[in-house]
């Protein structure tokens, strides 16, 4: 019997090594990938993702539950058959034209990955088109907009208003994050959604695309 | 009281010996991790080449060589004047004379009548510049907010006519291109009568954020840069990393990457323009590492604010550096020790122009008007720890002892009345030392609201003339003024 209590627990604890010989333990046992990616990864980071939310874990310590993840999905891809992982929706993320902050962006970027969405990170200072190519090219669902500096935010309408131009508006659900930006803000720039930090951006992606 | 411009250096949290271990380490980091930059930094790039250091445009990288940065540093004057406009508050900065002020760039303000929060505007720049104005403890006024209410094309003229419109102390803030720069410089020609009495007597300063932690030029500022220090007009080079995010966790770890970062910054200012009035503007700070977000209040910012004078003074460059940052997001009791906990260490090291120090809230998304008039009591008593304690025949009284004799007073003594107002602290009024009887029957106000009081009461002081009325018709004429 694969201990799943065992495998959500380090990955609690960001025990890469651990994890990965846990999981391959249960393989050699002959449990499935699919089974062992539900209710060990899964339920494992689903705890992180309370926990980062309620504040009870350090960022490095989410990001490194994550990257034991990814490490263990690594050994688990070539088992899994089509249609095992279904991602949770396909995301384009960037920091806005004008705006080089990005660490902010890039920590929703990796926890909007492990929590199995498929995400394009275009990076930091992106004109409002490159935006909307990318939604075009990768048939996106949802895009994700950061900005720190109050000087910047203005781009943030300037890019949904390019998306609105372009017919695609309709398409994606916006959701927009950085420290000056607030809720007024995202509803006075027609944004469907704004989270102030990387925990319930997971949670709004989630209900936004459900 | 005479309370600015005292010495500091009383505290140091590092001692000789880690100071020259850090600043190795920084020398270090610059000759074998180096610099990246992006494009339109050609000419920048091409001028540090034949300097001497090592550009690799294939990696983007450049390679400070230590000679150069500590041939380059010693060219930075050791003393930088920054002016006032009312001659009483010129700021006089060099070896630990301490200095504290405001600082920021808040995008909202809790206002004066309602108590809640909203977007900060040009008129709240304004009246915060008229309240600071007549707090004697805040020596300089440092934007603290973003007019939200206007284009961000219009920030730069707007945001430095409101602050040289609304106080005659030293007015310091960023721009945000070399267009902006230069439209700053010209309207403060224009106040100055002159670009010659301006470049003699700068009342005004740029902060140049050059550096995006961990050592990456900005294009654009370090273009801004550049462009005032060829003019002369003071810049503070300002950079901020964050402790576990922008910079190792260590506190060690984070001094050494600034250090690294001013010694690039400043080696770049002196090549522009050797001998030109620079701060040193490392400012270590600490991530929230529950949220990522800045975290202000923390004691430990203090600490590495004191330490960081310690580096700069290393080099003999003053220093423009963070006091006063709270996490708290209304004016109460964490908000009180914060600030006074990370103002004092920062003073007592002996830091020569401490920004943030006064109204700043909720790390540094807010600030407050009541907040101005509880800081100007907070800077104000850190200022009276650093004049110390006098010991001499006056000041020891041993004659007062001997006529007052054994078993008498002192309240009648000509030398209590001599020294009851000069040997301590007399604040702004806002500290509550009432009986209860007394506080009560005023009212039972709180901090906060004996501060609203103060802050309403110089608020309704009749506005003082700094533009004269004839160079604003111009000014207003040639910029499109919002105010």
């Amino acid at each position: 019997m694969a201990d799943f209590q065992n495998m959500i627990d380090t990955l609690i604890e960001g025990d890469e090594k651990k994890l990965t010989s846990l999981a391959q333990s249960a393989l050699d046992e002959g449990i499935s990938a699919k089974e062992i990616l539900e209710k060990g990864l899964m339920a494992g980071m689903d705890i992180v993702g309370e926990k980062m939310e309620s504040e009870d874990m350090f960022i490095p310590e989410v990001l490194r539950s994550a990257r034991s993840m990814s490490a263990v999905i690594d050994i688990l891809k070539p088992l899994l058959a089509e249609g095992d992982i279904i991602a949770a929706g396909k995301v384009v993320i960037g920091t806005v034209k004008g705006d080089l902050h990005d660490i902010g962006k890039n920590l929703v970027a990796m926890m909007l990955e492990s929590a199995g969405f498929e995400v394009y990170n275009l990076g930091a200072d992106i004109l409002p088109d490159k935006y909307v190519e990318e939604i075009k090219d990768k048939n996106a669902d949802m895009l994700c907009l950061s900005a720190l500096l109050t000087t910047t935010m203005p781009m943030m309408k300037a890019t949904i208003d390019a998306l609105s131009k372009s017919g695609l508006r309709e398409q994606v659900k916006v959701m927009i994050g950085g420290a000056p930006v607030t809720q007024d803000f995202a509803d006075q720039i027609g944004a469907d959604g704004y989270a102030h930090d990387a925990g319930s951006a997971i949670k709004l992606a989630k209900a936004l695309l459900q | 009281m005479k309370l600015k411009g005292l010495s500091g250096g009383q505290y140091q949290p590092l001692s000789e010996e880690q100071i020259k271990t850090i600043h190795e380490a920084s020398l270090s980091i610059l000759e074998k991790t180096g610099f990246t930059f992006e494009t339109g930094l050609e000419d920048t790039l091409d001028m540090l080449k034949k300097a001497g250091a090592t550009i690799d445009r294939n990696n983007a990288r450049i390679y400070f060589p230590g000679d150069l940065v500590m041939e380059q540093a010693s060219k930075a004057p050791e003393r930088v004047v920054l002016f006032s406009r009312d001659g009483r508050n010129d700021l006089d900065l060099t070896e630990h004379r301490v200095h504290l002020g405001t600082g920021g760039a808040a995008i909202r303000i809790l206002d004066l009548e309602t108590g809640e929060s909203r977007p900060s505007t040009l008129k709240d720049l304004y009246q915060l510049g008229r309240l600071v104005d007549q707090l004697d403890n805040i020596h300089f006024f440092l934007r603290p907010c973003i007019p939200t209410d206007i284009p961000p094309t219009a920030y730069d003229v707007n945001v430095f006519y409101a602050c040289l419109k609304a106080t005659g102390k030293h007015v310091m803030a960023g721009v945000n291109d070399v267009e902006g720069f230069r439209n700053v410089l010209d309207l403060s020609s224009l106040v100055a009568g002159g670009m010659e009495k301006l470049r003699e007597k700068p009342f005004i300063s740029i902060i140049t954020s050059f550096a995006i932690s961990p050592l990456k030029l900005d294009t654009q500022t370090t273009l801004i840069m550049q462009e005032a220090v060829r003019n002369r007009i003071p810049v503070a080079l300002s950079c901020a990393p964050m402790a576990g995010s922008t910079s190792p966790i260590t506190m060690a770890g984070t001094l050494a990457q600034i250090h690294a970062e001013q010694l690039a910054g400043i080696t770049i200012c002196q090549l522009t323009n050797p001998g030109s009035p620079i701060l040193y503007g490392g400012i270590p700070g600490m991530a929230n590492l529950r949220t990522m977000g800045y975290l202000g209040g923390a004691v430990e910012c203090g600490m590495m604010n004191a330490a960081i004078h310690q580096l700069s003074n290393y080099i003999k460059v003053p220093n423009y550096n963070s006091s006063g940052l709270t996490d708290s997001k209304i004016p109460d009791v964490q908000a009180g020790w914060e600030k006074a906990f990370t103002s004092l260490l920062a003073a007592m090291a002996g830091s020569n122009y401490i920004h943030h120090a006064a109204g700043m809230l909720e790390s540094m998304i807010s600030v407050a008007y009541e907040q101005y008039v509880i800081d100007d009591e907070i800077i104000g008593m850190s200022c009276r720890v650093l004049r110390g304690i006098d010991v001499d025949p006056e000041h020891l009284a041993l004659e007062v002892i001997d006529s007052v004799g054994p078993g008498g007073n002192f309240m009648t003594s000509p030398h209590t009345l001599e020294h009851m107002r000069d040997e301590y602290f007399n604040g702004n009024g806002i500290v509550d030392r009432k009986s209860r009887q007394k506080w009560e029957k005023e009212g039972s106000l709180n901090t906060r609201e004996r501060a609203r009081e103060i802050a309403q009461k110089l608020l309704g002081e009749e506005e003082r003339l700094y533009i004269p009325e004839d160079v604003d018709k111009v000014i207003r004429e040639r910029y499109g003024i919002l105010l």
